[in-house]
C-alpha cells in the first residue's frame, strides 16, 4: 500500500511539473475540448485535458488558510476564469485558468463579522455577474449572533477587493446556486427549489422538495453539494424518500430528482428500495435519459423508464462525477487526488488521472468546453 | 494489551494538554484562578449589573466542560494563557460555578469515558436531545447548567462555529435552526437551571480532606475482582492536590501499582493521572459528602475501553467497618465454594444469607475474609444481603439453581480502528458474559430477574448481517481474543477489501456459557467504526 501511494503521489508530482508548461489556448486553437476544473488541499486549483488524461495547470490560490479544503467552484462558461470559495470558506477568488492570475476576489468577512460560504456559487451565463450564498455571523464581545444569510452579488470585473454589488435575500440552508442560461431565473436550492430574479431576489417561482406531497409518500432527503450541471443545464440530485405501498409494505426509495434549468421543469425518477448510499449525480449530455450517480459505487439509471441499468463498484469513494460532451466518458473525482475515467456505456473504468498531491475533498469538479 | 496500542500519538499529545492537567503541578492558590478570570476573561466577558461576568455567571459546569471552554478561548478567541494558568483558571471555575453531586449523578459515564452506551431520554427533554444530541451525547447538555437566556445563545454559537450543522443530516430532516431557537432553549432552562437548591446546598457544605489510608475493591472487565489499598497525601495545603498510591490485588493473583498526582475540583470530583503498571491511566472518582468513600472508574488514557471500577473506604484508625464487595457473586445451589468478603475493619461472624452456610473460616483479616461456603439444594434463588459482624453489604451472594440466561456487557458495543498507520491507538472492547437466573416469574427480561454475575465463556463472532457477510467482516475488522476482548484491525484504507475500503464492519459476537454441563448462549452486536479525530474530554 505504501509503495503504491507514494507512486501516485510521485506520478501526481511529474504530471503537475508537465503541466505547467502547457497552454490551454494553443490547445484550444486545435479543436474545442473538454476540461475538468477542480481543487486539491490546500491551495491548487487544477485545470485537466480530460481525453489526455492530463493535468494542464496547477495553479495555486493566493493568501488561503493552510489544511484547509476549497469548497464550491464555479467556471465562467468560456472557460476563462474560475471561481473558488476557500480560506476556511470566507474567501472567493477568481483565478484566470490560463495564466494562474488572481483576477478576482472578495472577502467575505469583515472586522466583526465572519461569514461562511459553501457549495452554492455560480456565475452569471455572460460571466458578468458572480452569485455566492452566505452565511454571516456577527461575533460579539462573549458570544455570537447568528444573522439571516444571503445572495452576494458581486461584478466579476471589480478585482481583487469586490463588494457586492447587492445582496439578495435568501432562506436558509442554500447548497446551490444557479443561473438560468437566459438570466431570468437564479435557482436556490434550500427546503425547496426556489426560483429567485436574480436582479432583486424576488421569488418569482419555486419547485416543491421538503413541500413535495404525494400520496404514500415522505419528504425526500438530500445533500445536494456538487453542481455539475454545466454539460446539460439540468441541476440532478439523488435522493432518498419514504414509501408506504398500498398494502401498507413501507420501503426506502432512491431516486435522483432533475430540473432542467432552461426550460424551467422538473423531473424525477424513483428506481429501486435504497441499497447503496449515493452522493452525486450528473445527466449524460447526449443521452439525457441517462444518470450517473457516485460513491462507492457508479450507479446508471434511465430517467425515462424508472430502471437501473447497471452498477459498477469504484476503487474507492468519490464524490463528484461529471460527463464528456460526447456522453461517452465519465470522470469521476472529489475524495482523494484521482479522478477516475470511466466508459459511460459499459461503466468499465479507463483510466486514472492524478490531480496532485492534495485531496480534492468535497471541492467541486467543473468541466468546461474551450 | 501490547497489540491494542498504536504508534504514539502526536494527536493525543495535543488532547492530554487539553485535558485537566495535573503532570506538571503548579504553584497556584486559589486566588491565581480568580485573579485571571477577573483579568483575561473580563475583557469580553463585562460585568452585569449583578456583577456576574457576562455569559460565565450564567452557567455552571463540571471540571471538564470548563476545561473545554477555557480551550476554545485560547485557541479560538485568542487568549494567551500558559498551563498553569489554564489550569487555575478550570480550578476556580469549577469550584465556584461547579455543579452538585446530584446534579452529575445520571451522567457520570460521560465523564468516566465509558461510552459503550445509547442514551435515552424521556418526556420533554426528547425534544433537546433529538435537537442536540444527534452530533453530540447528550450528557454533555445534561452537565452543564445554564440561564434560559444562555441556553438561546448556544444554537448562535453551534451554526457560527459549525455552519454546516443545517445541512447535515439529522440537521436538514427539520427545522433545526427554528427548534433550537425557539423551544429547545426553554426546556433546557427549566431541566438544567443555573440557579438550584442542590448547588446553593452543595456551596455551603464543608469540604472534605481526601488524606488518609483507603482499602478497595473492584471490578476490572476481562480481569475481574481486585481488591487493593491506597494512600493519599495531601500536596500543598489548601490546593486540592495529592499524592497518591495505589496498590491492586488481583484475585487471579498479579499485583499493580498505581502513582500519581489527583486533584478534587468542586470539594468532590476526583480526577488523578496515575502511572498502573505499564498503563497511563485516568481515575475520575467521586469523594462522597461525607469523606468516607471514593468511588467511580478508571481508564487507560487514549484507550477509554480498558480500565474498570473501584469503590474505595477510609482505612486505619477511626475508620468504620465496611464491607465493599463479595467475590463471586454468585453460588449454585447444593454446591461448596470458596467466598472471599472484602471490606475494612471486618470482624466477628460472617453471614452469607438464608441457605448459604459459612462451612469454614479459610482465612481472615481486617481487610478480606474467605470462607468455605455451602449453599442448600433447597434454596431459593435470590440475592442475599452478606455482613461480617457489624459490616453489611446489601448485594452479597445470589443463590442460584440453575443459569437460565446469559447476556454480554457493554449494552453497546464499539471498537475503534487504530493502529496501522495512523496516529490513533485501537480502541478494542472488552466483552463479559454475565449470567442471571429468571426469578420468581419464571420469565426473562422482568423486573425480578436476578443477575448473579459474571460467569466464564468461551468467545466467537460472526458477520452481523448480508452485508457484513458480502464484505466479509470477520475476515478484516478484527480478532476476538479467548478472554472475550475483541482487537480491532488496523486503521486506513485496506487495498484488499471492496472499495478499498477501511477495516469497519458489524460483527455479532457470542459468548458461550457452561452452567453444569448446561450451555447457555447470548450475542451482542459489536459496531468497528473509524477513529474519533476530535474527541473533547466530554464528546
Amino acid at each position: 500500500m505504501k509503495n503504491k501511494q507514494q507512486s501516485t503521489l510521485r506520478k501526481a508530482f511529474a504530471l503537475g511539473i508537465v503541466g505547467l508548461g502547457m497552454s490551454l489556448l494553443s490547445q484550444a486553437s486545435l479543436a474545442a475540448k473538454d476540461y475538468l476544473v477542480t481543487a486539491v488541499r490546500p491551495n491548487k486549483l487544477v485545470v485537466v485535458d480530460a481525453q489526455a488524461r492530463q493535468v494542464v495547470k496547477t495553479h495555486e490560490i493566493p493568501n488561503t488558510a493552510p489544511g484547509n479544503s476549497v469548497a464550491g467552484i464555479a467556471v465562467s462558461r468560456d472557460g476563462k476564469v474560475a471561481y473558488a470559495i476557500h480560506n476556511r470558506w470566507e474567501s472567493v477568488s477568481g483565478i484566470d485558468l490560463e495564466t494562474g492570475k488572481e483576477v478576482f476576489r472578495a472577502e467575505l468577512s469583515s472586522p466583526d463579522i465572519r461569514a461562511k460560504a459553501h457549495f452554492a456559487i455560480d456565475v452569471s451565463p455572460d460571466g458578468k455577474e458572480l452569485a455566492v450564498y452566505v452565511n454571516p455571523t456577527r461575533l460579539k464581545p462573549g458570544e455570537y449572533e447568528v444573522l439571516d444569510p444571503y445572495i452576494a452579488i458581486y461584478d466579476t470585473a471589480a478585482g481583487i477587493h469586490a463588494q457586492p454589488v447587492r445582496k439578495l435575500p435568501a432562506p436558509r440552508r442554500a447548497t446551490t446556486l444557479a443561473y438560468s442560461p437566459d438570466y431570468k431565473r437564479l435557482y436556490t436550492f434550500t427546503w425547496d427549489m426556489l426560483v429567485l430574479d436574480p436582479k432583486t431576489g424576488e421569488q418569482i417561482g419555486s419547485h416543491p422538495w421538503k413541500s413535495w406531497k404525494r400520496e404514500g409518500y415522505g419528504e425526500p432527503d438530500s445533500l445536494s453539494v456538487s453542481p455539475q450541471f454545466e454539460q446539460t443545464n439540468e441541476f440532478a440530485t439523488p435522493y432518498f424518500i419514504q414509501h408506504k405501498d398500498k398494502d401498507g409494505k413501507e420501503s426506502l426509495r432512491a431516486g435522483i430528482w432533475a430540473l432542467d434549468i432552461e426550460k424551467d421543469t422538473v423531473r424525477f425518477s424513483e428506481f429501486e428500495d435504497a441499497t447503496v448510499m449515493f452522493f452525486s449525480t450528473a445527466i449524460n449530455p447526449v443521452r439525457r435519459n441517462e444518470a450517473y450517480t457516485v460513491y462507492t459505487q457508479l450507479t446508471k439509471t434511465d430517467l425515462d423508464t424508472n430502471t437501473l441499468l447497471k452498477r459498477v463498484d469504484l476503487d474507492h469513494t468519490f464524490y463528484t462525477v461529471n460527463v464528456s460532451s460526447d456522453g461517452k466518458e465519465l470522470y469521476i473525482g472529489g475524495t482523494i487526488n484521482e479522478i477516475a475515467v470511466h466508459d459511460s456505456d459499459t461503466l468499465e473504468k479507463k483510466g486514472t488521472i492524478i490531480v496532485g498531491r492534495g485531496d480534492q475533498v468535497l471541492s467541486s469538479m467543473r468541466l468546461v468546453r474551450r | 494489551m501490547e497489540k491494542v496500542h498504536g504508534r504514539k500519538p502526536r494527536m493525543l499529545a495535543l488532547a492530554a494538554s487539553l485535558a485537566v492537567p495535573l503532570l506538571t503541578p503548579p504553584a497556584q492558590a486559589a486566588t491565581q484562578g480568580e485573579t485571571l478570570v477577573n483579568s483575561k476573561c473580563i475583557t469580553c466577558h463585562a460585568p452585569a449589573e449583578d456583577g456576574q461576568l457576562a455569559r460565565i455567571g450564567d452557567s455552571r459546569r463540571t471540571p471538564e466542560g470548563w476545561d473545554m471552554t477555557v480551550a476554545r478561548m485560547i485557541i479560538s478567541h485568542g487568549v494567551k494563557l500558559s498551563a498553569d494558568e489554564r489550569a487555575a483558571v478550570v480550578k476556580y471555575l469549577a469550584d465556584t460555578r461547579g455543579l452538585a453531586p446530584e446534579e452529575t449523578d445520571s451522567y457520570r459515564y460521560l465523564i468516566e469515558r465509558d461510552f459503550n452506551r445509547v442514551e435515552r431520554v424521556q418526556g420533554e427533554a426528547q425534544l433537546a436531545f433529538d435537537t442536540c444530541a444527534r452530533c453530540h451525547s447528550y450528557g454533555r447538555i445534561a452537565l452543564q447548567r445554564r440561564t434560559e437566556s444562555d441556553w438561546a445563545k448556544l444554537p448562535h454559537y453551534h451554526v457560527g462555529q459549525y455552519p454546516v450543522i443545517e445541512i447535515q443530516a439529522g440537521g436538514r430532516d427539520r427545522n433545526w435552526w427554528e427548534l433550537a431557537t425557539t423551544q429547545v432553549p426553554a426546556i433546557l432552562g427549566k431541566l438544567y437551571p443555573n440557579d438550584s437548591g442542590a448547588w446553593q446546598q452543595w456551596q455551603q457544605r464543608e469540604r472534605v480532606s481526601a488524606a488518609g489510608t483507603w482499602r478497595f475493591a473492584g471490578h476490572r472487565p476481562g480481569r475481574g475482582a481486585y481488591e487493593g489499598v491506597a494512600t493519599i497525601e495531601a500536596d500543598r495545603a489548601g490546593t486540592d492536590r495529592y499524592k497518591v498510591k495505589f496498590q491492586f490485588d488481583y484475585a487471579d493473583g498479579q499485583r499493580e501499582t498505581a502513582e500519581g498526582e489527583a486533584i478534587v475540583y468542586t470539594g468532590y470530583e476526583w480526577r488523578a493521572s496515575v502511572k498502573q503498571g505499564s498503563m497511563d491511566v485516568r481515575q475520575v472518582f467521586t469523594l462522597s459528602p461525607d469523606g468516607q468513600t471514593l468511588s467511580g472508574r478508571w481508564y487507560e488514557n487514549g484507550i477509554d475501553a480498558i480500565g474498570g471500577r473501584l469503590l474505595a473506604a477510609r482505612s486505619g484508625k477511626g475508620s468504620a467497618e465496611r464491607l465493599l464487595a463479595v467475590e463471586p457473586t454468585h453460588i449454585k445451589a447444593g454446591t461448596t465454594q470458596h467466598v472471599t468478603l472484602y471490606g475494612n475493619g471486618l470482624s466477628g461472624d460472617v453471614n452469607l444469607g438464608d441457605g448459604i452456610t459459612v462451612a469454614r473460616v479459610v482465612e481472615r483479616s481486617a481487610g478480606k475474609v474467605v470462607v468455605e461456603a455451602r449453599a442448600d439444594g433447597a434454596g431459593k434463588d435470590g440475592v442475599r444481603a452478606a455482613a461480617v459482624g457489624n459490616a453489611r453489604l446489601q448485594q452479597g451472594l445470589a443463590l442460584y439453581r440453575n443459569v437460565d440466561y446469559v447476556a454480554v456487557e457493554p449494552e453497546q458495543a464499539m471498537a475503534v480502528v487504530g493502529g496501522g498507520k495512523g496516529p490513533l491507538p485501537k480502541v478494542p472492547v472488552q466483552f463479559e458474559s454475565v449470567g442471571y437466573a429468571f426469578g420468581p416469574d419464571g420469565k426473562q427480561g422482568t423486573a425480578d430477574d436476578i443477575r448473579l454475575g459474571y460467569f466464564p465463556a468461551t468467545w466467537s463472532m460472526i458477520n452481523a448481517n448480508a452485508f457484513a457477510e458480502e464484505m466479509q467482516d470477520t475476515a478484516y475488522a478484527g480478532t476476538l481474543r479467548a478472554d472475550g476482548l475483541f482487537i480491532p484491525g488496523d486503521a486506513g484504507p485496506n487495498p484488499k477489501r471492496r472499495f478499498g475500503t477501511n477495516n469497519a464492519g458489524e460483527l455479532a459476537v457470542t459468548a458461550t456459557v457452561d452452567d453444569a454441563g448446561r450451555k447457555l448462549s447470548a450475542s451482542k452486536h459489536l459496531i468497528v467504526t473509524l477513529q474519533r479525530w476530535n474527541d473533547p474530554p466530554l464528546r
